[in-house]
């Protein structure tokens, strides 16, 4: 998985002592996620875009692209109408 | 002479207090046991050597602490192997009388290395406890094929020891450690 953490920690001045701080983590695993050498767990990835005020999908690409017949989900769900009945 | 930055990585890698820990740990109970053994007769200077080798084992304790307390556990497994060579459990037995007293003994100081360790686990991230988890598992690959090779030999193979088999298990545990971190570039 490719992710965006290096430039997001640039553009904020963060050393990867200082995320790691944030995330509650070691700074190795800072470094293992930036060098795309571990793939955090869900939760953390989580805790990463919501340090960084964005969504997860932001922060994080996967390395093979979706198919392109594959619709792209919408950005809001409407909301569930759980009054309307059957 | 080492400068400032230099010597706070050695503190920070660990090697210094591993250092320390098994050479105290090698003299003190060097010490300790050579003059506790003669005490029926004991060689001048006993008492102060008993006291100097039990002062170095509470050296050894310091700096395996201090490991233990900065997490450090690339140099934590290569010293709970070391310390399991000094370990005598024949001696038990030697003693009819002590036997129950030493065997109490080494499963208080077994029990407590597994609470610390379980500890320093529950402490660790996700990605330190990957690194523990696929480590033991080539540990445990490395007894299991062990162990088979060593049946296949039995009858010419000298008997095997515990103590043996628990050090090697703690070392290839360290290795495989050692080996995934270099995977993720995990400075260990």
């Amino acid at each position: 998985m490719k992710n965006h953490l290096r430039v997001l920690r640039a553009e904020r001045d963060w050393s990867q002592a200082d995320l790691a701080e944030r995330l509650s983590v070691s700074r190795q695993t800072v470094n293992a996620i930036e060098n795309e050498r571990y793939d955090p767990s869900l939760p953390l990835a989580f805790a990463i875009a919501r340090i960084f005020a964005l969504r997860i999908e932001d922060v994080f690409t996967p390395d093979v692209e979706p198919p392109p017949d594959v619709e792209p989900p919408p950005d809001v769900e409407p909301p569930l109408d759980l009054t309307s009945g059957r | 002479m080492t400068s400032g930055p230099a010597r706070h990585r050695v503190l920070e890698s660990g090697a210094l207090w591993f250092v320390l820990s098994v050479v105290c740990s090698l003299g003190g109970v060097w010490l300790a046991v050579r003059t506790l053994r003669r005490y029926t007769d004991p060689p001048p200077w006993g008492f102060e050597l008993v006291l100097v080798g039990l002062g170095l084992i509470v050296v050894a304790g310091y700096a395996a602490w201090r490991l233990a307390r900065a997490g450090i556990y690339s140099w934590l497994l290569p010293l709970a192997a070391f310390c399991l060579l000094l370990v005598e459990p024949g001696r038990a037995g030697d003693v009819r009388t002590w036997r129950l007293e030493w065997g109490v003994m080494g499963l208080a100081w077994t029990l407590a290395a597994v609470l610390v360790f379980a500890r320093l686990l529950r402490r660790s991230d996700e990605l330190e406890r990957r690194l523990h988890l696929e480590g033991a598992f080539f540990g445990l690959c490395v007894g299991l094929v062990g162990s088979v090779v060593y049946a296949l030999f039995e009858n010419r193979l000298p008997e095997l020891r515990g103590q043996w088999v628990a050090v090697v298990l703690l070392l290839s545990w360290w290795v495989g450690y050692l080996a995934t971190a270099r995977r993720y570039r995990w400075r260990a």
